[in-house]
């Protein structure tokens, strides 16, 4: 996201898309964790291996750290009390050696000078050899210039908290502490322990008791290896935990392909190819899930073949049933025509009688039509004749064949045409039909109130709406009106004689053109039905040009307060109301 | 279905076995085997291990003695460049006057004299008490000296205890001080010609900041010190700079950061050979320049005796003995068995029977010798057809001495405390007066040119006795001039000196009238270190073992060459059947080719 480059965005804007960036992205991310069985068996192995290797890491780590510095310090201290007592040695050295000079007040004579403490530095210093191996400091706050060191060491590596523990100490004690050690000319501090001890003068009681002792061993070697080892754990560790997790993958990729075969050959399955089978090698369990799978899948396609079959039967008998009743029907057609032209001549009961048999023949013979039409449909027989129309023209053409029965019902229709053509490709014979349909519907259920039509298109589809505002739907119904023989309310006479066929077929229709037919409805709303078409034939329909739920409805919801946006049933049905 | 499970079960039981055995071979310290692990431990050679004094605060309930003393220790801590600590035992006032870069005095201490204190007193005096034993100045140079130490420390009291308000300028530091802040090194120049090596010892402080390898390079390159100066050079340029002094894989690494022309890099090379080999302990050498090779990605790699082969003086291979014998001279052969030296010389001796010839160092060789009545000297190559020339006519020459550029030297005594130094080349016989301008008024009764080429010794009697003084040859034919003459050797008015030889660049011989051996140079008191055999009348010496011959005389006048083999006296000279030659008429007299 490059900021401010054309139109300027306000931090929060940033920080908003950011989020919602990163939301989606992490959604995307839950997503496939959850799907991939590998990808979670391989994660949760990682994370497991990584805590054990942790732990155990840490642990050895402290481990042979503690061991190893342990050792260093306690060598260090044998050192320091092997010098010590020869510090001691030559500081009650016989005055032999010294009486060449005499010495004033009995103590250290030659402070700074030739003095004991000077020699007895100078020895250690060639014990201890270069001050990598350790440096000596030796002191003694009473005695004027019995201060020494030995090669380069700084006297600061000693700090005053050191001095205080070692003079509270009683002699001979060591007080080993870990500190940085500094050094004249170099810069850095280096790591070490320095053993700090009073020298120990009960054996000597002419000597002052103010010598203070301290071993500064440089611990950079020690530093280094310590670290050369965790690296070396960490490396080992982290190529431990790559390969649990390869190991992981492994694992899982055995047991995940089969089960991802027998995954893609039950979607198989589901979407109707009944002869797929799954191969079954070895004999273990997945072996087993396998040969089972194939028993069901076997089944399966028994009963649907033995379902398929009987339905099949069940769809001729209708088919032939239809066909049979046609021919007597003709004849008593034409009987009954006979008689209905002649009803003046009889007397009223009996004219009254050829009436009713003329509506009910009519009836079904309308009926016997659309078992015809439905049974074509359920053969598969259907066909469109495809033709480009436009839409307001087999609207009005529909809406004009819904004249006489909205004026028997007082009703009105309020036509709501876009003013350029609609041109889509379709069966105009069929849409119309499912016009006429929708409209006897409405008029039907519309209680005498308008009926509202509206046409709309877009680029890719084409939408005719009929609105009516009578009883409306029950929540639940919006589908099931189009069930066959399905009424809303069983005790209500069918005023216009449909036959509960009209909505299946409609619906059956709308499928054949590859569009949608939906429904809504609200208790004392009112219902709405849409049709929606591509413009063209066979081209899968992405969203419709006008809305399921009326928009008056749909603002007074947003009205309300309810900010949810409307699950609209269609959304419900399937999501094929995708926007 | 039950073959495989005990297939199985077989299986289980060698992998038990084989982890078990595989545990058991594996432990953790390995037994039977050698390993090869670097001993760091060892220590750095080129920074030996020290002790030093670390300076410390004075002490608010020192007494005045004690508060010196602290200073005095103050002084000695090497690590602290600007004395601060040892400010602190002086008063501010004092601590702004006192300067301690003056120079050090260095003294054996005696017990310090404090001026009985009164009660309640606010000033105290202490006189520090000793003897002093020499001064370093401020280049390095160690000069023994004789004196007493006699100083006087006024002290104050203030709230913080005794403060030295007044006392003398410059380090006073004892001979242990020095002994463990100062370490001696030999830093190793060039001679005016660039072909020999001149050794320039030095008293270098330890620096605890730097490595004592990296110190003495810096001050190798920083160039030599009074007493050399003007007659030495160096291969390095002016603004050469040290990077650092290193060991890699058992050499020497010298970073530098510019080289010298290539004309001059043996020379280098032989310098810092020289002025390290005693530090690196025979490992050899790379110079590098900014861390690069040294020339173009070619490395310059330093053999360890590098220097011995660039002077071959320094090693002094090929030098045998020369002595006379049966009014001849006589070289010393295989076996110690002497045979004549070819030509003249070999034949007959001319010179005085009372002094020793002098050999000259490059093929052909000379030997020239002083006449009985010391005014003449005769000079005769050592080839089958050398024949004795008379090279010098003076008043009274002292016996010659060759320098290693075939030039010979002498001393005529012109007159009673007038000394004329005379140097004539072996190629055209040409004869320059030497200005020296010290020597012109005092007796010269010996003189002898060191190998190096550039020291000379000479013996000289004034007034209060006669004395050893070493000074340094500068400049060539009409230019020669010996300056910077420091007396080496003193002694009183009844001392003599019988006869000089230098053993090396630094350290000569010295045989009094009293027949005592001493062992003199500019940088230690003269030390009698080697007994003398009775009857010793002259001696010759080359920095070699067994090279310290003395001509003797028993009791019976019989004469004989000993030699020295660091515990007793042997004789030198032997016959065909191994005995010892001695009679009436020689071996007498040894001498080395130079020195």
């Amino acid at each position: 996201m490059v900021p401010a480059k054309k139109h300027r965005r306000t931090p929060r804007q940033l920080v908003r898309g950011v989020r919602r960036r990163t939301r989606r992205a992490a959604g995307r991310l839950r997503r496939v964790f959850w799907r991939s069985l590998q990808l979670r068996v391989v994660t949760s192995t990682m994370v497991i291996s990584i805590v054990v290797v942790a732990v155990l890491g840490v642990f050895l780590m402290q481990q042979i750290q503690q061991s190893v510095l342990e050792s260093r310090v306690r060598a260090a201290i044998s050192e320091a009390q092997a010098d010590r007592n020869a510090v001691l040695g030559f500081l009650t050295q016989p005055e032999n050696d010294t009486s060449e000079r005499p010495a004033d007040q009995g103590e250290a004579p030659q402070g700074g000078g030739d003095s004991p403490l000077s020699r007895a530095t100078q020895a250690l210093a060639e014990r201890a050899g270069s001050a990598s191996r350790y440096s000596v400091i030796i002191r003694n706050e009473n005695l004027p210039g019995e201060f020494f060191g030995t090669t380069n060491i700084d006297p600061r590596s000693v700090p005053d908290r050191l001095r205080a523990e070692v003079k509270k100490n009683e002699p001979g004690r060591n007080a080993p502490w870990f500190l940085p050690l500094y050094y004249e000319g170099r810069a850095d501090a280096v790591p070490g322990v320095v053993i700090g001890t009073r020298l120990d003068t009960i054996g000597a009681p002419r000597l002052d008791g103010g010598y203070e002792i301290y071993h500064l061993v440089p611990l950079d070697r020690e530093e280094k290896m310590l670290g050369s080892l965790q690296q070396m754990l960490i490396v080992v560790g982290s190529g431990l935990v790559l390969l649990l997790a390869a190991i992981a993958s492994l694992v899982t990729r055995q047991v995940v392909i089969p089960v991802r075969l027998a995954r893609q050959a039950a979607e198989r399955l589901a979407s109707g190819k009944l002869d797929e089978r799954l191969k079954v090698r070895g004999e273990d369990d997945l072996a087993r899930l396998g040969t089972s799978f194939n028993e069901m899948a076997a089944n399966l396609a028994l009963k649907i073949h033995q379902l398929e079959e009987l339905s099949q039967v069940q769809r001729q008998f209708v088919s032939d049933v239809s066909h049979e009743l046609r021919t007597p029907l003709t004849t008593v057609r034409m009987a009954a025509d006979l008689l209905y032209d002649a009803r003046e001549d009889f007397d009223p009961m009996a004219a009254r009688s050829a009436e009713l048999m003329q509506n009910q023949l009519e009836r079904f013979e309308s009926m016997l039509a659309d078992l015809l039409e439905i049974s074509r449909y359920d053969a598969g027989a259907a066909t469109l004749d495809v033709d480009s129309v436009d839409v307001r023209d087999v609207v009005l053409r529909a809406v004009a064949d819904s004249e006489a029965l909205a004026e028997r019902h007082s009703t009105r229709f309020d036509l709501r045409l876009p003013g350029e053509p609609c041109m889509a490709e379709m069966d105009s014979r069929r849409v119309e039909r499912i016009l006429r349909n929708l409209l006897f519907n409405a008029i039907e259920h519309g209680e005498g109130r308008d009926v509202v039509v509206s046409v709309g298109a877009d680029r890719d589809a084409v939408a005719v709406a009929v609105r009516d505002y009578g009883v409306g739907l029950k929540p639940g119904e919006e589908t099931m009106v189009f069930d066959r023989f399905w009424r809303a309310d069983p005790s209500r006479a069918r005023t216009i004689g449909g036959t509960g066929l009209g909505l299946a077929i409609s619906r059956e229709d709308a499928m054949l053109h590859g569009g949608w037919l939906q429904a809504w409805g609200a208790p004392g709303e009112g219902s709405q039905f849409r049709l929606s078409l591509p413009r063209t034939a066979g081209v899968p329909l992405r969203g419709s040009p006008l809305p399921l739920v009326p928009p008056e409805v749909e603002m007074r919801r947003t009205w309300r307060g309810h900010m949810t946006p409307v699950l609209s049933p269609a959304a419900a049905d399937g999501g094929q109301d995708a926007d | 279905m039950r073959t495989s499970r005990t297939r199985r079960r077989a299986g289980a039981v060698l992998l038990a076995a084989a982890l078990s055995w595989s545990a058991a071979a594996c432990s953790v310290v390995p037994t039977g085997r050698s390993t090869v692990v670097e001993d760091r431990d060892q220590g750095n050679p080129l920074d030996p291990p020290y002790a030093r004094v670390i300076a410390m605060e004075p002490n608010p309930s020192w007494t005045p003695e004690q508060v010196v003393t602290g200073f005095r220790a103050a002084m000695a801590s090497i690590g602290d460049v600007r004395y601060a600590a040892a400010r602190r035992y002086l008063t501010d006032d004092f601590a702004a006057r006192w300067k301690p870069e003056t120079g050090v005095t260095v003294y054996q201490p005696a017990p310090s004299v404090t001026a009985p204190l009164a009660e309640g007193a606010t000033e105290a005096r202490v006189t520090l008490k000793g003897a002093v034993t020499a001064s370093i100045d401020q280049d390095g140079q160690y000069r023994p000296r004789g004196g007493t130490l006699d100083e006087l420390f006024t002290l104050v009291k203030g709230p913080k205890g005794w403060r030295i308000s007044a006392g003398p300028d410059g380090l006073l530091l004892s001979q242990a001080d020095v002994e463990r802040a100062y370490e001696p090194v030999d830093l190793y120049f060039l001679d005016t010609k660039r072909q020999g090596l001149v050794i320039d010892r030095v008293q270098m402080p330890v620096d605890p900041a730097s490595t004592l390898a990296k110190t003495t390079v810096e001050r190798l390159i920083k160039g030599p010190s009074g007493s050399l100066r003007g007659a030495v050079e160096t291969a390095f340029d002016t603004g050469t700079g040290l990077i650092d002094v290193t060991t890699e894989n058992n050499r020497v690494v010298v970073d530098l950061t510019e080289g010298v022309p290539a004309d001059r890099a043996a020379a280098m090379s032989a310098q810092l050979a020289g002025t390290l080999s005693k530090l690196a302990g025979g490992s050899s050498f790379e110079v590098r320049v900014n861390g690069e090779p040294y020339r173009s990605g070619v490395p310059l790699y330093i053999d360890a005796q590098e220097h011995l082969r660039f002077d071959r003086w320094m090693a002094a291979v090929d030098a045998a003995p020369y002595y006379l014998q049966d009014g001849a001279l006589r070289v010393l052969g295989k076996e110690n068995v002497g045979g004549p030296v070819p030509g003249g010389a070999g034949r007959e001796y001319t010179g005085s029977p009372a002094a020793a010839p002098a050999i000259s160092g490059s093929a052909p060789r000379h030997v020239a010798a002083v006449s009985e009545d010391g005014r003449r000297i005769s000079v005769a190559p050592l080839t089958p057809d050398g024949q004795w020339e008379q090279w010098t006519v003076g008043n009274d020459l002292v016996p010659p001495s060759w320098d290693r550029y075939d030039s010979m030297w002498t001393v005529d005594r012109t007159g009673p405390q007038t000394s004329v130094v005379l140097r004539q080349y072996a190629d055209d016989r040409r004869q320059y007066r030497v200005a020296a301008p010290e020597l012109d008024t005092v007796e010269v009764t010996a003189l002898k040119v060191a190998r190096d080429g550039v020291r000379v010794a000479v013996a000289v009697k004034d007034g209060t006795g006669e004395k050893v003084m070493i000074g340094a040859i500068v400049g060539d034919r009409a230019d020669s001039r010996i300056g910077n003459l420091q007396i080496a050797m003193d002694g009183d008015e009844k001392q003599t000196i019988e006869d000089i030889a230098w053993k090396d660049g630094t350290a000569l011989y010295v045989l009094t009238g009293k027949s005592e051996l001493f062992e003199a140079s500019l940088i230690a008191e003269p030390s009698q270190s080697i007994p003398s055999p009775p009857g010793i009348r002259s001696i010759a010496a080359l920095n070699k073992n067994n090279s310290l011959l003395a001509g003797v005389e028993d009791d019976d006048g019989k004469l004989q060459v000993l030699y020295w083999d660091g515990d007793t006296w042997e004789p030198q000279v032997k016959d065909e059947k191994g005995a010892a030659v001695l009679g009436g008429d020689g071996p007498a007299f040894p001498a080395f080719p130079l020195g």
